[in-house]
């Protein structure tokens, strides 16, 4: 297990090489020129070139890029062109908030979606079946900004229960990780819901209904644990993107999280910013998975032998 | 019963007595501005956003202030007189402090001037050469040439004064360090900057609100709501669509007057066709600037011919010019050498609101003259890289300025300006626009910019489409609102009453 584990640490030297390549290539194509965004509309060519100059955009791409990545290895990851701050210390200063609503929503989307997801599977086709459906359905059309906007007219403007947006305190949370959780919960109900009936149709859950065991203790027992590793891999995924793309919520929220930041710094051509970001992003999603694939373990002894094996 | 009503005459005399005894009136404590952009930099030189002036309006001061009228008064410096055509002596407020406690004196004003000689800001302090202290509170500037506006480059919050021992000092923000009547409390980035009122401030009007906090709530029906509950007291810039039902809201007021933005439609004049003088005028006949005005912001601002902001010294929109005429338009396509039409050009257009409507209605009037339009929508940045290097044939921008008139005519048409996007180079207009700069005759100042404006107006190298209105909505009971035509607003003296 361990060597498991530090086999995927490692492959994040791989990833962030990549990721980092990639964005700053991206970057570079991108239209727009930093230092004519930075300069004061009346600035002149020399000043401008003097901007250029002073953030090193006069160096071809391949040097920038080198330059850029010598001073991350030494834990310099540069610093924002627009607020003149360090981009580590930006991101982590946001990233609490975005685990935040991350946790928060992905809590909600379960508490909700795995009962429901079970409940629907077990009354196939009947009503409550098609009901359960009609909400997921309802979750996963709904564009996120306008439900974000609803809730905040039922419950600020009209109820006066929870704020509209702004980071206040614990009660702020609330619409941000609705908002967020409602479209997770129908995509991982609907996951349940398929995962529950492929199990509930094998041959030892028949056995043990045959040998007398009780309808809760078939699903809670016998069903569950099986049907759990496709659901796990779902949530996972969803609180990977959730981490880096709740950027419509936060906007509507005006949740400082990391969605907004990298969101307005591509929209200033704030190169480092962006690169930092995205780079720390993808530690971050491979950190996810990497803790996806270790609760697997601990959900499916058979995972967990196979780890076994390999150590 | 004389008695009772005796002592509750005397309550409310002593209870009026608590509220004005210290001239300052009831008020919330807090005011909350829910502001549409993000604030991003706090360095007076070097950022260049709106909203970052606004708050530092809030935390420290310049030489001079400009008002909402277009004129400036003292601030920092009392007073100032020309030696002659190229030296500037500033008289300096003697009890002046910055927020730290320490003394503001020339030595910290020729430390501000000097650092941003050499910063992003340089090219706006209009010929200066050097500074020099001639004693504690009063400082000589050495300029090339004389120039009319360059007393007024002062005003501008780049060059607020900053002070010379905070930097010393190795302090992480020194920037920070003003004499304005708030000073800096906290600012969390992506969610608030708070002001709190400067205990050392050293003016006559030390603000009324005990402190201030921004809130940047980017998306523009969440701000309105945070309106409507009552957790931002101010909504700059609502939407437009969203007026109504604001309008309607007994708690809140909707304020609109007119403002100093312009739009405007232009073409790059250094490239084929648009290099032609009498396509561009036809161009310019055949945009229906009221249906523009309609469609881009519901009729709310003004059409107009000239190419200045409006409200700026010697504004003039009498010329002629070129009004919505279609058959005029033609006939101009037919001397210009298109009878037919049959352009196809590309339109550049920032991906914001209200580009995207406006470039729609032109698209609309240009069929009709037979000249197709490909709309290209890009960000901010890329529009601004684009246009600057030359490549775009017609763009939608704005210009906002409500100031200065050399910003206007220098920046976007002199022959080489930063931001002459046009690409448009004219020996008589340089030299009108240098005769607006320098001429001391008042009167001939005046017709020299008059026929500046009647100059650019036929030379064609933008249409100017409509100055929008300043729409701003806030809590009933705000009071001592300071607002700018073009949105830099002073909230220093603003307040909730209670």
């Amino acid at each position: 297990m361990f060597r498991y584990i530090l086999k995927r640490l490692l492959l994040m030297i791989p990833v962030i090489l990549v990721t980092s390549l990639v964005i700053y290539f991206a970057m570079s194509l991108t239209g727009g020129d930093p230092a004519i965004y930075l300069a004061p509309e009346n600035a002149s060519d020399a000043q401008i070139q003097q901007i250029r100059v002073d953030l090193g955009l006069t160096e071809s791409f391949p040097i920038r890029y080198l330059k850029y990545m010598a001073g991350m290895f030494r834990g310099n990851m540069g610093t924002s062109y627009v607020t003149k701050r360090d981009v580590f210390n930006t991101f982590m200063t946001r990233l609490p908030n975005t685990l935040q609503l991350a946790g928060a929503s992905v809590l909600i989307a379960t508490l909700i979606a795995i009962p429901l997801g079970i409940y629907t599977a077990i009354h196939q086709n009947t009503w409550k079946d098609t009901a359960g459906m009609i909400f997921a359905l309802f979750g996963v059309s709904m564009p996120n900004f306008w439900l974000g906007l609803m809730l905040i007219i039922l419950f600020s403007l009209k109820l006066g229960w929870l704020p509209s947006g702004g980071k206040t305190g614990l009660l702020s949370l609330v619409l941000p990780a609705m908002t967020v959780g409602l479209g997770l919960a129908a995509l991982i109900t609907r996951t349940t819901r398929s995962s529950m009936l492929d199990v509930i149709r094998e041959d030892y859950i028949r056995t043990a209904r045959a040998k007398g065991c009780s309808e809760k203790r078939v699903i809670r027992k016998h069903a569950m644990g099986n049907a759990l590793i496709p659901i796990i891999t779902v949530i996972g995924m969803q609180l990977s993107n959730v981490l880096t793309g709740s950027v419509l919520a936060e906007t509507v929220f005006s949740w400082p999280g990391i969605g907004r930041l990298i969101f307005d710094s591509i929209s200033k051509r704030d190169t480092p910013m962006v690169t930092g970001s995205i780079i720390l992003c993808s530690v971050l999603m491979v950190a996810i998975n990497l803790l996806v694939d270790v609760i697997y373990a601990f959900f499916d002894p058979r995972i967990k032998a196979q780890f076994m094996r390999k150590v | 019963m004389k008695r009772i009503l005796s002592l509750i005459l005397a309550l409310v005399l002593l209870g009026s007595g608590f509220v004005f005894a210290s001239g300052i009136p009831n008020h919330k404590a807090e005011l909350v501005i829910g502001s549409a952009a993000d604030i991003n930099n706090l360095d007076p030189q070097g950022q260049s956003d709106q909203i970052n002036n606004i708050v530092l309006k809030l935390t420290h001061q310049t030489l001079v202030f400009f008002t909402n009228e277009a004129t400036f008064e003292p601030s920092l410096a009392t007073s100032w007189e020309f030696r002659d055509d190229t030296h500037v002596v500033f008289h300096l407020v003697k009890n002046a402090k910055f927020s730290d406690g320490s003394p503001l004196t020339a030595d910290d004003v020729k430390f501000t001037i000097d650092m941003a000689m050499k910063s992003y800001v340089a090219n706006s302090l209009t010929g200066l050469i050097s500074t020099s202290v001639i004693d504690p509170y009063t400082i000589e500037m050495k300029t090339t040439s004389y120039n009319n506006e360059f007393v007024q480059t002062f005003a501008s919050v780049s060059f607020a004064i900053l002070s010379k021992k905070a930097y010393a000092s190795g302090m992480k923000q020194p920037y920070l360090v003003g004499s304005g009547p708030y000073k800096f409390d906290k600012w969390v980035q992506g969610e608030y900057v708070r002001v709190v009122k400067n205990p050392n401030y050293w003016g006559t009007n030390p603000g009324v609100s005990d402190a201030i906090v921004f809130k940047p709530i980017i998306e523009d029906s969440s701000r309105v709501i945070a309106l409507q509950t009552g957790e931002i007291d101010v909504c700059i810039n609502p939407p437009i669509n969203e007026l109504p039902f604001l309008q309607k809201d007994k708690n809140i007021t909707v304020f609109e007057r007119p403002g100093s933005r312009l739009f405007y439609f232009a073409f790059n004049v250094a490239k084929a066709p648009w290099n032609n003088q009498k396509l561009r005028q036809a161009v310019a006949c055949a945009i229906d600037r009221k249906s523009v005005l309609e469609v881009a912001v519901s009729g709310k601002g003004t059409p107009q011919k000239t190419i200045l902001n409006r409200g700026l010294w010697g504004f003039y929109d009498e010329m002629p010019g070129f009004n919505y005429d279609v058959a005029r338009a033609k006939k101009l396509m037919a001397e210009a050498g298109y009878p037919n039409g049959g352009i196809r050009t590309s339109l550049l257009i920032a991906n914001s609101s209200p580009y995207t409507g406006i470039a729609q209605v032109i698209q609309a009037n240009l069929k009709a003259i037979g000249i197709t339009v490909d709309i290209q929508t890009v960000d901010d940045a890329t529009l601004k890289a684009t246009s600057k290097s030359g490549t775009q044939e017609l763009y939608l921008w704005r210009w906002n300025e409500d100031s200065m008139v050399d910003f206007v005519y220098r920046d976007l048409f002199y022959s080489g300006s930063g931001s002459n996007y046009h690409h448009y180079s004219d020996k008589k207009a340089d030299a009108l626009i240098d005769m607006v700069a320098t001429e001391k005759d008042k009167a001939k100042r005046l017709q020299a910019g008059i026929d500046l404006q009647k100059y650019l107006v036929e030379a064609c190298p933008q249409v100017p489409l409509y100055i929008a209105n300043l729409v701003i909505a806030y809590n009933k009971n705000l009071k001592g609102e300071y607002l700018f035509g073009g949105g830099n607003h002073d909230w220093k003296n603003a307040y909730i009453a209670k």
